[in-house]
């Protein structure tokens, strides 16, 4: 068993072969008219952290989260449709528009609590120093009101408590993990030999999946259904490695419960609470302060639906800057096909990546870069991407019968924040007569220029390991931005400890604060982010 | 050599042997995923069996439209005898329950819609029923549909490119969410609480026992020259 974090005993609190959580009896339940220190606004990566950390420190919080409380034994499936009809994504209708629209829903939205951590793949890996102040370095986007230095101790914290699995990671700030790297699996190991020739380096993760027992946490059993939320318990996500505590620290976290609206005194221009929805009735939490931790659609969208006197174009809006500089992650996925039987099923998505072409690089013709990580698609993912080059017929099912031959590599490509890439209210409304959220989407021609060029990279990655055919999909991943931290009112939403410019008891700590992105998966920033913004508050 | 734009017969209609698959077509005659479902948790091995033992009723789609996406689904999935999986019965299941899949076009009405209007349009392209016109013009009509040449007429209605996007996601979501499905392709299903025994290095092309040993006639990728499917 490694070493335990000495300020976090959720992996002790858990059972050893139940997966739901144990001390639900013994939750906190504060009244609506008890004035609670914090209300948190979304159970996922950021709201639970920030949780954690001050009922900790004995503040009284309640986390209010639109979906349900997960048992894992109960709730969760070891499949790719069921995992959807579980309920894990976020499914309320948005709309999406823009030259190059994004797809929302499983792959970069979540509900319930753990957020969409509870069915994320488990890569993550840290921002690197250059990410902070890529608009001095590269001329591009803008910088961070924070350094690498000053999120260091919290990036290190947080993956003491994941704990992350990897080797000596030797991009960005090299660094190593706690735990050792997982075994690596047939389809991963093609693609290594093919980066290898190729002169490309590889490694081992970093991914938060336990390896080796983990307080009541076992050892990852490499089912292969990370996205479907992990029925094992090994890997993270905020209701195994952070509510646990929370709760034990007098926190409560309250499901089944959406909030509509942040309320602002009309005297004092203070935040002194939430409208929510629960069981069909509209209630008032009352709070100290409000913290909104909803991601980078549902965060501004709640911001922009909390218009008030003071406030006529929502919160944090005077400078019309909540829901603009939304980014999304190129992600295209090359798949290179094998005479072997890879079956790539068998395994983590997750199991190696390169940061070789993170840094910006002139020579490339574009500013900033990307990283590139083994994908394992199931079955339906699989389809998809046969899909994406026009088969259908005999011709899907015969590529669908070569399944187990193929391996996939995708990459992550950092797109720049640009101010019309936006979340607005739309006129249609939800069930709860909320306006539902329009995403509009259009790339850039640097993001077009990194995605051609990191495709090529993946292709001759394949070709140097000898694959006999390739396959290529044009994706996105992830989602931050929409409410960026800067370090004056006119060009941000937030200041560097997360308050929202003008209401100083409102605070957003999210992926949406994000100024920019890097080429890394985004939940050990965001939980980063948190730990650093608790110690602030 | 390549897969690729093939609309190729499949010389072999290898046989499966044991187990079901669609048409009973597969790589592996001696895998049936449903051999195993002892082995997967209780709550997933409902949720599996339920698509083979309760295919739900068609309740969203009136008789017309359904005569029509069923056999747009057959063509879409190259499935022309039985045993099929019943794609249309699980589109229709998931367009009822009114959950989708957390997005809208701004382009496009409400997938549920878009599916009617594809119903409308498939038959205005056939002259008649689409389900009624020979396999030739069916396999035409989708290969325009594929490739967003049908526009006029109730095709006007939406953005046909993005159309096809949205029902071929719910086809392939139903098509390989079935264990039938599975068997075909050699996927090992659900892996809770067992796992995996032969994972990773040096088990590169191992296998499990109870997973399916692929059939060794051809590879539709070596040998496509020598099975004329080039």
């Amino acid at each position: 068993m490694s070493r335990l974090p000495a300020e976090n005993d959720s992996a002790l609190l858990l059972h050893p072969h139940k997966r739901g959580l144990q001390n639900l009896d013994r939750m906190a339940r504060y009244r609506d008219d008890d004035v609670v220190d914090l209300a948190v606004v979304g159970a996922g990566a950021g709201g639970s952290v920030l949780a954690q950390r001050l009922a900790r420190r004995g503040w009284k919080v309640v986390v209010l989260e639109k979906g349900p409380f997960w048992d894992p034994d109960r709730d969760w499936v070891s499949d790719e449709k069921g995992a959807g009809q579980a309920g894990l994504y976020w499914t309320d209708n948005r709309i999406i528009s823009g030259n190059d629209p994004v797809e929302l829903g499983k792959n970069n939205s979540g509900v319930g609590v753990g957020g969409s951590m509870t069915h994320f793949a488990g890569y993550v890996p840290r921002l690197h120093p250059s990410d902070f102040g890529v608009r001095s370095r590269d001329g591009v986007a803008v910088d961070w009101p924070i350094s690498y230095e000053e999120l260091k101790p919290s990036f290190e914290r947080v993956e003491s408590e994941l704990p992350v699995a990897g080797e000596y990671w030797p991009w960005g700030d090299p660094h190593g993990y706690p735990h050792k790297p997982h075994p690596v699996a047939g389809s991963a190991l093609v693609a290594w030999e093919g980066a290898r020739r190729r002169g490309i380096e590889m490694h081992m993760g970093p991914v938060a999946i336990t390896n080796g027992r983990f307080g009541n946490r076992p050892h990852c059993i490499y089912r292969g259904f990370c996205l479907e939320g992990c029925k094992v318990n090994a890997k993270a996500s905020p209701l195994v490695t952070h509510l646990p505590d929370a709760i034990e620290h007098g926190c409560e976290i309250r499901a089944d419960s959406f909030v509509t609206r942040v309320e602002i005194d009309d005297g004092g221009g203070r935040a002194s609470g939430v409208m929510y929805i629960r069981d069909g009735a509209e209630r008032f939490q009352r709070a100290s302060a409000v913290a909104v931790c909803g991601y980078a659609i549902e965060t501004p969208r709640l911001l922009l639906n909390s218009v008030c006197r003071r406030h006529p174009n929502g919160l944090g809006n005077a400078a019309d800057l909540v829901g603009r500089y939304v980014m999304v992650q190129g992600a295209p996925q090359v798949a290179g096909r094998f005479p072997e039987l890879l079956r790539m099923y068998k395994a983590p998505p997750p199991e190696i990546s390169s940061e070789q072409f993170y840094e910006t690089d002139p020579r490339r013709g574009f500013a900033r870069g990307f990283s590139i990580q083994t994908i394992s698609p199931l079955p339906i993912g699989w389809a998809e991407h046969v899909l994406a080059e026009g088969h259908w017929g005999q011709s899907l099912r015969e590529y669908m019968r070569d399944y187990n031959h193929w391996s996939v590599l995708g990459v992550l490509a950092e797109f720049l924040p640009l101010p019309e890439n936006r979340v607005t209210l739309a006129d249609e409304k939800d069930a709860f007569g909320v306006p539902i959220a329009h995403f509009s989407y259009s790339q850039c021609d640097n993001d077009k220029a990194i995605v051609a060029y990191a495709k090529n990279v993946l292709e001759q990655i394949w070709d140097a390991a000898d694959a006999m055919d390739v396959l290529t999909i044009d994706r996105y991943a992830h989602l931050v931005g929409g409410a960026r931290m800067g370090s004056s009112p006119d060009e941000s939403v937030v200041d560097s400890s997360h308050r929202v410019w003008g209401i100083d008891n409102l605070f957003v700590v999210d992926g949406s604060v994000m100024p920019t992105q890097g080429s890394a998966n985004p939940a050990l920033t965001i939980m980063a982010l948190a730990d650093r913004c608790a110690r602030l508050m | 050599m390549s897969l690729r734009d093939q609309a190729h017969p499949n010389p072999h209609r290898l046989e499966q042997i044991e187990g079901t698959t669609p048409q009973m077509v597969g790589r592996y005659p001696h895998y049936d995923v449903l051999t195993q479902v002892d082995h997967w948790d209780e709550v997933t091995r409902r949720v599996v069996l339920d698509r083979v033992e309760n295919v739900p009723p068609i309740r969203f789609f009136d008789d017309a439209e359904a005569r029509t996406l069923k056999a747009f689904c057959d063509i879409v999935t190259a499935q022309d005898e039985e045993p099929r999986i019943p794609v249309l019965s699980y589109v229709d299941e998931k367009l009822e329950g009114g959950i989708g899949d957390g997005w809208q076009h701004d382009d496009l009405p409400a997938d549920g819609e878009v599916w009617r209007i594809v119903a409308r349009g498939l038959d205005e392209a056939a002259g008649g029923r689409f389900a009624e016109a020979s396999e030739d013009d069916r396999v035409e009509i989708v290969h325009r549909f594929s490739k967003a040449k049908l526009r006029d007429g109730v095709w006007r209605e939406l953005n046909v490119e993005r159309a096809w996007g949205v029902v071929m996601r719910y086809v392939v979501q139903a098509f390989y969410s079935h264990p039938w499905a599975w068997n075909e392709i050699g996927f090992g299903g659900p892996a809770y609480p067992r796992g995996y025994g032969t994972f990773g290095s040096p088990h590169l092309g191992e296998r499990e026992p109870w997973e399916g040993k692929e059939s060794v006639h051809y590879d539709p990728v070596r040998d496509a020259k020598k099975w004329g499917l080039d």
